[in-house]
């Protein structure tokens, strides 16, 4: 949920709680005030009744206006308290209400409506009456509703104008913000662009924004530090691993090896080349991400293909693979020393990963290459492209594929794998748009 | 032939001058800058191999000195920077060939080899190795009068083999000067067995003798004088 809707939310169930509240009370107040108008009137009427009585010493003649009527009921003495009660009002029809009746249905002569009365009680003589005076507040009612239709009115129309301002105004409030997260989606440790300054005059938006320009510059500044570690000591390993190298080399020309001697011998070369293979590939790596390699030039893929096909034929031999190809011709304007390493990676690795008598199937077009090879009946896990992912029992790098993509960022091309029994398809697509 | 080593890695310098080492070869070393530019000052030597990072200055300086006399020498940079500007920046200067550390004797000295073929028959182009006369431009190679058919590899692996004459090659440095890098798939160098029974035969069949022994399961040697 978007912070603006959760809050248009919030901000419109408070506002429609404190309007029903308000609409409430203000009905309450209202008719409260209105109540105690007509419960002066009922009084004036009963002072009108006591007065008349005092004067007269009996009974006013009852009368009946449109919304006024008094009766008076004999009692018993004492037994009438005085108060003012809802009850209700019956009107009688008027003479062109009769149509109005009939459509109506209304039973009798007339109808009832709400009403207030006023019960009190006056002495004649010896006789005790109760008064009922009653008045129709039918008129009170309607103030009423007239003043909670408006206020509901005045609800929704506040509730417009919310929504229209959220959305105009917190949309282009929020610009900021929103650019912001697009700069982070897109951020990078390895790019040299950093988050740039945000055009804002909210407080909050520039603090967020000095925060991560300050956490990027950082994280990439930690991540430049890292490489050039890891680049150092590459770097410095080189030395060490040159001097086994010749020191074996030396050694071997001395004479009579036991066959225990030489097959130790071996085992050491052979960890001494990976080690000089995986210390080879970080030093290219962190020179691929650094981009240090500018030297770009048309490269016709075809014939670097089937040159490389040609430089593998014993390999393949060897493991009595079977190596189909078909390819367009296909230019593309890179640099050649990563290029050859990229399709020397795809193959290498499509022979390393079979079984013997498997097959190789190579097949490039206009838009992509493809290089399918069998081997493990399974899919392959997605971590095969992070840095020291390695099937058991590979005597690889285990940064081969992580190199292939890199160049593949690097070139602007797309480096994916699928696989589709009994292939394993790694597609490298040349027109990424 | 005369090489002078400027190297000041130790380890790696006693390596080399002990490969190089042998009848008809005298090879010198320079451990410092300032020591390695006194040498080519005064002597002239077939080939010069030169370390880029030395201490107090800089391996390319001193090939540069050496252009600027105009002196003849061969120069082979061995560097720790597998980097392609300085590797042109050195071939722009002059240097005859470049090679990145770390790497096996046997390459280093057929480099060396093809170096100092180059700078001593100049215009001639025929290698002979008693009967077997290799003609470097045309790729082709004969014994006595008959040519033998070798394909691109097994050619290059005859001209290694002659350049390391006598020692002990291991199958890694065969693989690695062969392949390359791409070595690293094969389960083993079986491969390169069948290669070297391949070039053998051919030899032999044309009247040559076998001067290619295995060498404790580790490697071959090229015997012969």
């Amino acid at each position: 949920m978007k912070l603006l809707t959760k809050y248009n939310r919030v901000n419109l169930i408070t506002t429609i709680i404190v309007m029903l509240i308000t609409g409430f009370i203000y009905y309450q107040a209202i008719s409260w005030i209105l109540t105690n108008q007509k419960d002066k009137d009922l009084k004036v009427e009963e002072q009108e009744v006591f007065d008349y009585v005092n004067l007269d010493h009996h009974l006013p003649q009852t009368f009946e206006s449109n919304d006024q009527q008094i009766t008076f009921t004999e009692a018993k003495p004492g037994s009438v308290v005085r108060e003012f009660i809802n009850t209700m009002y019956f009107k009688k029809w008027d003479k062109d209400d009769a149509r109005k009746r009939h459509r109506h249905k209304h039973p009798g002569n007339g109808k009832y409506e709400p009403g207030r009365g006023l019960v009190s009680s006056v002495s004649v003589g010896d006789k005790y009456y109760k008064i009922l005076i009653v008045e129709s507040i039918v008129e009170t009612e309607d103030l009423i509703r007239l003043i909670f239709t408006i206020t509901i009115a005045v609800i929704l129309f506040l509730l417009l104008v919310l929504y229209i301002t959220n959305r105009l105004i917190l949309s282009r409030l929020w610009q900021p913000f929103y650019t912001l997260m697009k700069e982070l989606r897109v951020f990078s440790v390895a790019d040299a662009r950093g988050i740039s300054k945000l055009e804002t005059t909210i407080d909050e938006f520039k603090e967020l924004n000095n925060t991560v320009i300050e956490m990027t510059a950082k994280a990439r500044h930690d991540y430049k530090e890292l490489k050039t570690f890891t680049e150092n000591a590459s770097h410095e390993l080189l030395t060490p691993i040159a001097v086994i190298n010749s020191k074996l080399d030396t050694l071997i020309q001395t004479e009579n090896f036991s066959e225990r001697q030489s097959k130790l011998l071996n085992d050491l070369y052979s960890a001494v080349s990976r080690l000089n293979r995986l210390n080879q590939s970080l030093l290219l790596l962190v020179k691929i991400e650094n981009r240090l390699l500018h030297e770009q030039q048309q490269i016709n893929l075809r014939e670097l293909i089937e040159d490389m096909i040609i430089q593998f034929e014993e390999i393949f031999q060897d493991k009595d693979l079977k190596v189909t190809y078909a390819l367009d011709e296909k230019e593309i304007y890179a640099s050649r020393y990563l290029a050859e390493i990229l399709i020397s990676n795809l193959i290498s690795n499509a022979i390393r990963h079979n079984h013997n008598g498997g097959e190789v199937v190579i097949n490039m077009t206009e838009e992509q290459l493809v290089i399918q090879n069998t081997g493990l009946d399974s899919t392959l896990p997605d971590e095969i492209f992070t840095r020291f992912h390695k099937s058991s029992g590979s005597e690889g790098s285990g940064l081969g594929l992580t190199i292939s993509r890199q160049i593949c960022q690097n070139f602007g091309f797309s480096l994916d794998y699928r696989f589709q029994s009994p292939f394993h398809t790694f597609m490298v697509k040349f027109n990424l748009k | 032939m005369k090489i002078l080593i400027i190297e000041d890695e130790e380890g790696l310098r006693e390596s080399i001058e002990e490969y190089f080492t042998e009848a008809g070869n005298i090879c010198e070393t320079a451990t410092t800058y300032q020591n390695a530019l006194v040498k080519i000052n005064l002597y002239r030597y077939d080939c010069i191999l030169l370390d880029i990072t030395l201490p107090g200055g800089n391996g390319i300086d001193i090939l540069k000195n050496l252009k600027d006399n105009n002196y003849p020498d061969g120069v082979l940079i061995i560097s720790a920077k597998n980097s392609l500007d300085d590797r042109l920046d050195g071939l722009n200067l002059g240097a005859d060939d470049y090679l990145v550390k770390p790497f096996h004797l046997s390459e280093l000295k057929a480099r060396v080899s093809a170096i100092i073929r180059r700078k001593t028959f100049n215009g001639s182009n025929l290698l002979i190795f008693n009967e077997i006369t290799i003609d470097l431009l045309a790729k082709e190679v004969r014994v006595d009068k008959t040519l033998v058919k070798l394909t691109r590899k097994e050619y290059a692996l005859l001209l290694y083999f002659i350049a390391n004459k006598g020692k002990v090659v291991s199958k890694n440095a065969i693989a690695e000067h062969l392949w390359g890098d791409g070595i690293d798939m094969a389960n083993n160098f079986d491969f390169i067995y069948s290669h070297i029974k391949n070039i053998r035969k051919k030899l032999v069949e044309s009247g040559c003798n076998d001067y290619i022994q295995a060498a404790y399961g580790m490697g071959y040697k090229f015997t012969g004088q």
